[in-house]
């Protein structure tokens, strides 16, 4: 890739990333328990089992996974109960 | 100490041995103390209330300025209901305590919190840096171990796994 297409100006990506690309990351964590970590994303975010645990284990093994996305507030919202829950998470950017 | 399976609804009943109770007591009081009181440079308050953007310092402080007191209360409320359910009488040699599911969440949410303010009092996360108190040290890592088996037991009852 070139820097052409790397370098952005800020503003026009702001204008530029849709409503909806934003990210719900959660971190890995040594001192949560892996059944604690899935009922968390079982209950809050409705998750089936299998999900739920998939996603905990990519947290495990991956040191974090994007449990959810969509629009920054919905995002803000998802980290807020997160951190209510004692989990380690972030809003971020989806990359185009 | 017992955890089992409620009879009637999908909630949680816990017996304490009353030392189990006291002890669970004093730890409570002691994270609503850190909650209270913890300064901005407190590593395990930094583990209770994270940053949501470590890229991002005004939109951190933005997010930190509209959501902290909210996660502050339901800390604090979480660890006081602990501490209250957990008040042994004269006497009492085991302390029975029924929770439903929202009551039982607030109970794992203060284990939670409880484990991430020991793990960094111990430094769970380093391994192998030199112990400055050993005695107190072991102490520390017992109550986190322990509050790990009580929540494990608890999301056993909560969240039965198939198989």
């Amino acid at each position: 890739m070139t820097d052409t297409l790397e370098r952005t100006d800020l503003d026009q990506e702001t204008l530029r990333v849709p409503e909806a690309s934003w990210r719900t990351i959660v971190w890995d964590d040594p001192v949560n328990l892996m059944t604690y970590v899935t009922y968390v994303f079982r209950s809050y975010f409705g998750y089936p089992r299998e999900e739920a645990e998939r996603l905990m284990l990519l947290v495990h093994h991956e040191g974090r996974a994007v449990v959810a996305t969509g629009n920054r507030e919905a995002m803000e919202r998802h980290v807020h109960a997160m951190h209510g829950y004692g989990l380690q998470a972030t809003v971020s950017r989806a990359e185009p | 100490m017992i955890v089992a399976g409620r009879g009637a609804g999908d909630g949680v009943r816990l017996v304490l041995e009353a030392e189990e109770a006291m002890l669970l007591s004093e730890l409570a009081d002691q994270v609503d103390s850190v909650l209270l009181l913890g300064t901005d440079d407190d590593p395990a308050l930094g583990r209770l209330l994270p940053d949501a953007y470590p890229d991002d310092v005004d939109a951190g402080r933005e997010f930190t300025r509209y959501t902290r007191d909210n996660l502050v209360d339901g800390k604090r409320q979480a660890a006081q209901s602990v501490r209250d359910a957990t008040s042994v009488g004269d006497g009492e040699r085991l302390v029975e305590i029924e929770l439903d599911q929202v009551q039982a969440w607030g109970w794992l949410t203060f284990l939670t919190d409880l484990r991430l303010i020991l793990a960094e009092r111990v430094g769970i996360i380093e391994e192998g840096t030199p112990e400055q108190d050993e005695q107190r040290d072991d102490y520390l890592r017992a109550a986190y171990e322990w509050a790990g088996f009580v929540q494990g037991s608890m999301l056993e009852v909560l969240d039965p796994t198939e198989s």
